[in-house]
């Protein structure tokens, strides 16, 4: 699992202070019930790090992603957020999060796409995307307005800005929950197989609008199916196996050298 | 113990009849409204225009007018316009129909009622005829049943799973909407439990148990209905859990 | 034009109830029966809301005596609730001697008290079930952009239950609209008693009934309208683009 570091980058980590990163993750654990989902996942995003998280469906790769902005609430193990860790206190129903507020400000600051869209119905396109900034962040509206604007013209949907979601496509309304989250400006984007619940005709523009953003140096979680985009964006891809990592690393070493047997088998083509 | 208040001042007989003139009231308009009920949803769904136009401006003006109102002008205006009615056949037949009909409260309440709630039955009724699957029909027929075994063994019994819950909410509607004849005259509990207020001035006294009665009926009616929804899914639960 | 008026006035001069007196007791009927039926929904409405919200906590104690509240009020006639009302304040020794007698004199206050806490009953259930019924998903994007509690409730789940409840909540208030001709069994002269005034005043009952139907069917069906409109303006969003 550890690669091979020039010697000088190891000598740099050792005397230069550690630089402050969007997101640091140590040893999360989660269970529903009596059943362990989680069992000691490690992470850590650099600035402008694409991490595709793969593996099995019940391997614990949306549950990890869902507990990153404490959707769901881990039992153990810690979450810094731009050097900010999330604080926890214990009572009689276990571990509960301290401060509300706090999670609300680190929520705010990690935006999520999720696979089934979830943009608010009753709002237009252009609402989505101003809600939260205008609510949350307090952008002025104006503000909030214009920029909500370009970024719709990012992913290509300005002249739907006053669509429901309901008349827009799963590709579109996908492309309009990313505008969502990037209006947040977001440390980290997170992203539950978005492209999951797509016609297949439809993913092509998601993927795409995710490359640009790759791109551009945002820090990115993905959590996906399509290992093409895995292959060409990520800058590291983690195979997580009965919620453990099995194996990660850079792209071309997980997914065309892969040591676990199991990876392998998950790699394999499908008949 | 000192039972004494079940007396309920001596009007505790009363009240007892008086629920009992409800239930009454209560089970006879809803078999009126069953079968207005049935036979207006086959009118709508019919193929003639004439059946299906009485249906709507039926079902339309029930839904625009107050129970109450309609209960006053049959109960009122019902007796003129039956006497008028058998006055003129009186005269036009030479006196040999010399008929006298007298409309009572309870006639007029029961018959108002059923009349009310079979236009809401006519719509539980016809969504539910429309769910049953053609094919099923289908199926019975090409199995040799006919028409009428047809309806009695597939049709009436898949029909049902979906008219029950529309059933039992227009019954608990209908429950309380007896309450009203006690406006037109007649002595149902809700009629005692008012006069015997007037009397002794202690209204909780009386009222609050008849409260209590139309609640414990709304209870026992919710879980026969639970019961018979659980009759009639048999095969169609929990498919997806 | 000249006609119709014509025959509208021979019509109105040819008959002995059509006065211009019942048909003032008619526009006082009316004028009550929008009064009450109005006031009781506005300030239903105001309870109903933070009761529905309450309904679905997860804490027993909260959520029971709201269920309770409800079910008493939906499961039993509108008219002992108004009777219980009625008499339960003028009957209670010591209340003409209190503030609370202004109030209770008048018939209507009674009449409001019981309305409002019927319709409020009604209208609880209608948002419970609404705000049951919010996407689950659309919570969560909320929370996870950082939303508060209570403004992911006051600006995703309230207003997408409101628009949901909309058909529901038009059907409670044809049903208020109704269920208020029995106001007029505690002497209150809604549209209901003025009917039954010019019926006892003439005897006519057809005409009396047949007149006072045919106004609350319009009231009916104008409010039906209305919220016609209101559906397709605030439910836009479900319908997919044309």
């Amino acid at each position: 699992m550890q690669g091979h570091k020039p010697l000088v980058a190891a000598m740099l980590e050792q005397t230069m202070p550690e630089p402050i990163h969007p997101l640091v993750i140590t040893d999360l654990h989660k269970s529903f019930g009596d059943n362990p989902v989680l069992r000691g996942l490690s992470l850590t995003a650099r600035k402008g790090d694409v991490i595709t998280l793969i593996g099995a469906s019940g391997s614990g790769k949306s549950t990890f992603l869902r507990c990153m902005n404490l959707l769901e609430r881990p039992n153990a193990g810690e979450i810094v957020v731009h050097g900010e860790s999330i604080r926890f206190k214990d009572t009689r129903r276990g571990r509960e999060v301290a401060d509300h507020r706090q999670v609300e400000r680190i929520r705010s600051k990690l935006s999520m796409v999720f696979q089934n869209f979830n943009l608010w119905a009753h709002m237009t396109l252009l609402a989505n995307v101003i809600e939260a900034p205008i609510h949350v962040l307090k952008v002025p509206k104006a503000e909030a307005r214009a920029r909500g604007m370009a970024l719709l013209e990012r992913v290509g949907l300005a002249e739907r800005a006053n669509y429901y979601p309901a008349q827009l496509s799963g590709g579109q309304q996908q492309r309009g929950a990313i505008a969502r989250a990037l209006a947040m400006e977001p440390e980290v984007m997170l992203f539950d197989e978005p492209t999951s619940a797509l016609d297949p005709e439809l993913v092509g523009d998601v993927l795409r609008v995710m490359r640009e953003l790759a791109d551009e140096g945002r820090t990115m979680i993905v959590v996906t199916h399509e290992m093409a985009f895995a292959r060409d964006v990520s800058s590291q891809v983690v195979y997580l196996h009965q919620g453990r990592v099995e194996e990660a690393g850079p792209p071309g070493q997980v997914l065309d050298n892969p040591t676990s047997p199991r990876l392998r088998q998950f790699l394999a083509p499908k008949h | 113990m000192d039972l004494a208040w079940l007396d309920f001042q001596g009007y505790g007989p009363r009240l007892i009849e008086g629920g009992w003139l409800t239930l009454r009231v209560a089970v006879l308009s809803m078999v009126i409204a069953l079968l207005l009920g049935m036979f207006t949803a086959s009118a709508k769904l019919s193929s003639s225009a004439l059946l299906k136009g009485v249906a709507t401006f039926y079902t339309t003006v029930i839904r625009g007018v107050p129970d109450l109102v309609l209960m006053m002008l049959l109960f009122y205006g019902g007796q003129i316009g039956v006497n008028m009615l058998t006055d003129y056949l009186y005269d036009a037949t030479g006196g040999r129909i010399d008929w006298f009909i007298d409309i009572d409260a309870f006639t007029a309440g029961v018959i108002t009622i059923g009349f009310i709630f079979g236009a809401y039955m006519a719509e539980t009724f016809r969504g539910a005829f429309m769910a049953v699957d053609a094919g099923q029909m289908e199926a019975a027929r090409a199995y040799g049943m006919s028409p009428l075994k047809a309806f009695q063994r597939v049709r009436f019994p898949l029909m049902m799973r979906h008219a029950l819950p529309g059933l039992g909410n227009n019954w608990m509607v209908l429950l309380k909407t007896t309450a009203l004849v006690s406006i037109i005259g007649l002595t149902d509990m809700v009629r005692v439990a008012d006069e015997a207020t007037k009397a002794t001035h202690q209204p909780f006294l009386f009222l609050l148990p008849v409260a209590l009665g139309y609640l414990a009926i709304a209870s026992l009616s919710e879980l026969l209905f639970q019961w018979l929804t659980r009759r009639y899914s048999v095969g169609f639960t929990e498919a997806n859990d | 034009m000249e006609q119709l008026n014509q025959a509208i006035i021979d019509l109105l001069s040819g008959n002995e109830i059509f006065t211009a007196n019942t048909l003032d007791i008619y526009w006082e009927g009316l004028v009550n029966t929008v009064h009450l039926v109005f006031v009781s929904l506005l300030i239903g409405i105001l309870l109903a809301v933070p009761l529905a919200i309450l309904r679905g906590s997860r804490f027993a104690i909260i959520k029971w005596p709201i269920w309770c509240y409800t079910y008493v009020f939906r499961a039993t006639p509108l008219l002992i609730q108004l009777y219980l009302a009625y008499y339960g304040f003028a009957f209670v020794p010591g209340v003409r001697d209190t503030w609370i007698w202004f109030f209770v004199e008048e018939p209507i206050y009674p009449a409001l008290f019981a309305f409002t806490l019927n319709t409020a009953a009604y209208t609880t259930e209608i948002f419970h079930g609404a705000i049951k019924s919010t996407p689950r998903g659309e919570v969560e994007a909320a929370r996870a952009y950082g939303m508060s509690r209570a403004l992911t409730i006051r600006r995703i789940v309230l207003p997408s239950a409101f628009r949901r409840a909309l058909p529901a909540y038009g059907n409670e208030v044809i049903f208020m609209l109704h269920a208020s001709a029995i106001a007029s069994v505690v002497t209150i002269m809604d549209l209901t008693g003025a009917a039954y005034y010019v019926y006892a005043r003439f005897y006519a009952p057809f005409t009396a009934f047949i007149f006072v139907a045919l106004l609350y069917m319009v009231l009916s069906f104008g409010i039906q309208a209305i919220f016609r409109g209101l559906e397709r303006w605030l439910l836009a969003h479900l319908r997919p683009a044309g």
